[in-house]
């Protein structure tokens, strides 16, 4: 391993780099995804119109009522008609939810025991329907806060979606933009600078010189890894500022753990490179292997644990997964080094990157 | 000193040199000759060490058959593959080059080195140029660098792959004068392969290659004495076994005709007759096209061209007439394509005039007429990949609306004139150079034009084919009588023009006939040595 040589590589990239203009993709194509992204993708629901069978007509069931209709994510009518005709107006997708009150909810709850409310959901958009769902949930919380009451006492809910606790849109999909983000421009980035090598000829100055595949590879991936990792810190200010979230964990954790995972996003672009030859296609094939699992096997969309057996398996192969476990740990819940699961991933984050980094090595070839 | 022994370089559907054993000493300048695909570059990888190979190759006692092993060698050897500037990053400057070269090859930086570096500067005239970004270099001077480059370590073993092939004479002479210096002064081996047949009497001994083998080894001069028994004076007699290109014939068997003194080509031609390679007899057939035309056909006025800044061509004036071959000049970069393109519209002219058949030229409606009286072959013939030779004649005849009844004919006609009918239902890429050349051809004749533009369609192909290809277009003029433009970085090829027009910087510097450019060089001996009269 000879330093001057590596030396060599990483000054010819930064230079190459900045006067072809490319410097700038590393920031700007990971700033455009999340801000895009970030507001662009809004799972939050405003205005669902809720229909309410009030079958009590009590003091409690009228504070029910009155405050979904002073909430802004309500659309609220009340009508005197049966639930069955109550269910037609849903099918014809006139209303997207029905809340009904027992005849008895007042007497139950004063007398300290449970009553049912009946609520039924349109769920042609299964993640819609979950939030509306918990907002439902919130409005029953606040007024049992109200009466001094246990919630889950007093109601049950009519339900089969899933379950999400999140009110706010921007701590669900946010942080994942990172894990994809961090993934993407990196893996690009080493995918077009190695086959551009590859293109143009220029790869005949390693092939032809002394130069060792590991020096090749350490120089020229360094280059990206260090213009890359300014990336963690950029992309933590525009979260926290930009989208206001929390940032409840262990900043350590968050920076090595994004370090090594640039590291793992290095060596996809590394095996894209080494397969393909020229520019276009290790653009095209890289985006195709970094954005499109980068969002479906993250646990961004949908819960891993609700995927089914492939799914299930895939997003376990795929490293994506592992560090955003890591990162809603650090914006949303802290844990930190004491939940043994982070460990766990960050050490399989590192495996991930020396895997690929020896897989890369041992299939670079000094030759045609 | 190098022994390659047995070396063969397969792919997986063809073999890209087979069996070639060749020993070089210290300080040998080895020329490898031969046209595109015979396998100079297959052998030239394999001893670099890039390429896969069977065999065995050993330099001062270190031997390898693989690339892996190679890597201790890789030390000693300086390789500059096939390519303009291939090997130069077009954003880094001259000097950042040279500073990168040395790190990866981990030269020590002395006073030794830097005077060392200073000289080759000095040779290759890239003093003035330190600071130019090498992607705006000229295609000359991104060979001296890639040069400079590649034996700035002092590489007791160089290997260049075609390295002045495309740049021009000028450039040529500097190159060689780098590298001369370079394995007298330090005893290296320099293999060096090149398409220019003028360029073998630079090597110490050359090894002509044909059909991934090397036909013969040896100096030049021996290589020449030992066929000298095999040409003849040029005659129009037919015997059986023989071959008559340009001004010789070529025969195995004693003919009764005084002997002539044979040229490099000659080395080649001799090969095909031995193995019985020939091309089939070429023929065009006489036709007469618009006998009542002007006499002049192209009438180009102060003709500009302008990219931003640059000026590719400034009041170029010229006139071509019936029946004549012009052949259009220059270095690289000198204008000559863009000269081409704006007689076809292809490249709208900035300023000047442009008559075609006497007809001024003023918009793109002018043309439409007389699109079916020109023919065009471009430099890297504008064929379709995923069709077959009949579905590109097909799809071009039908496109210039010739029914498709007559196209068929005119199809079947010129593959047995032009000798392509066995490749008609192959694809182009899958063809030799020479075929897809001549089967370009058809396709620019196909509509019977009167004038004729070919923007270098020599380059590359072999020696016989290229010989042939000249004989056909000599044939054309005479029997169709229609004027050719034809552009060549060949300057050897200028002598079958019937005038060569110069270029330099976009502006025209001569503008004679053959005959003429002699009568004013007398000393000249061929007309390189004459255009660098005129481009020093």
């Amino acid at each position: 391993m000879r330093l001057r040589v590596i030396k060599a590589y990483f000054v010819k990239e930064l230079i190459d780099l900045y006067r072809s203009k490319l410097i700038f993709m590393p920031y700007l194509v990971p700033l455009l995804i999340v801000v895009l992204f970030g507001y662009g993708i809004k799972m939050q629901v405003t205005g669902v119109r809720v229909l309410i069978l009030d079958n009590d007509h009590s003091k409690i069931s009228r504070t029910l009522i009155s405050k979904f209709e002073h909430s802004k994510y309500f659309n609220t009518t009340v009508e005197n008609i049966t639930e069955e005709e109550g269910l037609e107006k849903i099918k014809k997708a006139s209303k997207d939810m029905i809340v009904i009150i027992p005849s008895s909810f007042e007497k139950n709850i004063l007398k300290g025991t449970q009553s049912e409310i009946g609520v039924f959901v349109d769920a042609s958009f299964p993640s819609r329907s979950s939030t509306m769902t918990n907002y439902v949930q919130g409005v029953i919380y606040n007024l049992a806060q109200d009466y001094h009451i246990k919630s889950s006492q007093m109601i049950q809910l009519n339900n089969r979606n899933l379950f999400n606790q999140s009110l706010r849109d921007e701590e669900m999909i946010v942080p994942g933009l990172i894990g994809l983000v961090l993934l993407v421009s990196p893996a690009i980035l080493t995918a077009l600078l190695i086959s551009k090598e590859k293109e143009k000829g220029t790869i005949f100055n390693f092939y032809s010189s002394s130069v060792t595949g590991a020096e090749f590879l350490i120089a020229k991936l360094s280059a990206i890894f260090t213009l890359t990792s300014l990336n963690i810190f950029i992309l933590f200010f525009v979260v926290i500022f930009l989208f206001d979230l929390p940032f409840r964990g262990n900043f350590f954790l968050y920076w090595i753990s994004s370090e090594l995972y640039i590291l793992v996003a290095l060596g996809f672009g590394l095996l894209v490179s080494i397969v393909v030859s020229s520019q276009i296609v290790a653009i095209v094939v890289t985006l195709m292997l970094t954005i499109l699992p980068g969002f479906l096997y993250s646990g961004m969309l949908m819960p891993i644990s609700s995927m089914n057996n492939e799914a299930y398996i895939i997003a376990h192969l795929y490293p994506v997964m592992y560090y955003n476990h890591i990162i809603y740990d650090t914006f949303l819940v802290g844990q930190g080094f004491d939940s043994s699961l982070n460990i766990l991933y960050l050490s399989l984050l590192a495996g991930y990157a020396l895997l690929f980094f020896f897989v890369g090595l041992f299939f670079l070839k000094k030759e045609i | 000193m190098l022994k390659i022994k047995d070396l063969t370089v397969r792919y997986k559907k063809k073999i890209g040199i087979k069996n070639l054993n060749l020993e070089v000493h210290k300080g040998e300048v080895i020329g490898f000759i031969g046209s595109d695909g015979v396998g100079k570059s297959s052998a030239l990888n394999a001893i670099a060490g890039v390429l896969k190979f069977e065999g065995k190759i050993s330099y001062k006692g270190m031997s390898y058959t693989s690339p892996k092993e190679a890597l201790e060698v890789k030390k000693q050897i300086g390789y500059m593959p096939q390519g303009i500037g291939l090997v130069l990053y077009d954003t880094l400057t001259v000097s950042e080059h040279l500073d990168f070269f040395a790190d990866i090859r981990d030269i020590t930086i002395d006073a030794e080195f830097l005077e060392y570096k200073q000289n080759l500067l000095k040779m290759s005239g890239l003093e003035r140029f330190l600071q130019r970004k090498a992607g705006e270099l000229s295609g000359g001077m991104m060979q001296k660098l890639s040069l400079i480059c590649t034996i700035l370590h002092r590489p007791s073993l160089l290997i260049l792959d075609e390295p002045t092939t495309g740049v021009d004479p000028l450039s040529r002479i500097e190159f060689w004068e780098i590298l001369k210096h370079n394995s007298q002064n330090y005893g290296a081996i320099s293999i060096v392969s090149t398409a220019y047949m003028n360029e073998a009497s630079k090597m110490d001994r050359v090894v002509l290659f044909d059909q991934s083998t090397a036909i013969a080894i040896g100096t030049t001069v021996e290589l020449l004495k030992e066929i000298e028994p095999f040409v003849y004076e040029k005659t129009v007699q037919k015997f059986p076994n023989s071959l008559t290109v340009g001004e010789a014939t070529y025969s195995l068997e004693k003919l009764d005709i005084p002997h002539q003194t044979p040229i490099l080509e000659s080395l080649f031609f001799i090969n095909s007759l031995k193995h019985n390679a020939l091309l089939p007899a070429l023929k065009i057939s006489q036709k007469n096209l618009a006998k009542n035309t002007n006499k002049i056909t192209i009438k180009a006025n102060k003709i500009t061209k302008r990219f931003g800044k640059f000026i590719a061509n400034e009041s170029v004036d010229m006139e071509l007439h019936r029946g004549e071959i012009v052949g259009l000049l220059g270095a690289n970069g000198a204008g000559k394509t863009t000269f081409i393109k704006m007689i076809l519209g292809l490249l709208p002219i900035d300023s000047g005039e442009l008559s075609l058949l006497n007809k001024k030229i003023t918009s793109a409606k002018d043309r439409q007429e007389l699109k079916s009286k020109i023919g065009y072959v471009s430099q890297h013939f504008a064929l379709y990949d995923d069709m077959t030779v009949r579905e590109n004649m097909l799809f071009f005849a039908l496109m210039h609306k010739i029914s498709r009844k007559k196209a068929k004919e005119l199809i079947g006609e010129y593959a047995d004139e032009l000798g392509f009918r066995e490749y008609l239902d192959d694809m182009p890429r899958s063809l030799p150079l020479g075929i897809n050349q001549r089967f370009s051809l058809a396709v620019a004749l196909l509509h019977d034009p009167i004038i004729l533009c070919l923007d270098e369609p020599t380059s590359g192909v072999d020696a016989i084919a290229r010989r042939q290809f000249w004989d056909l277009l000599q044939e054309l003029k005479i029997k169709r009588d229609i004027s050719i433009l034809i552009t060549t970085h060949y300057m050897s090829e200028a002598e079958f023009c019937d005038r060569v027009v110069l270029l330099k910087d976009g502006k025209k510097i001569a503008d004679k006939k053959i005959a003429e450019f002699y009568e004013e060089f007398p000393n000249a001996h061929d007309f390189e040595e004459i255009f660098l009269e005129y481009y020093r």
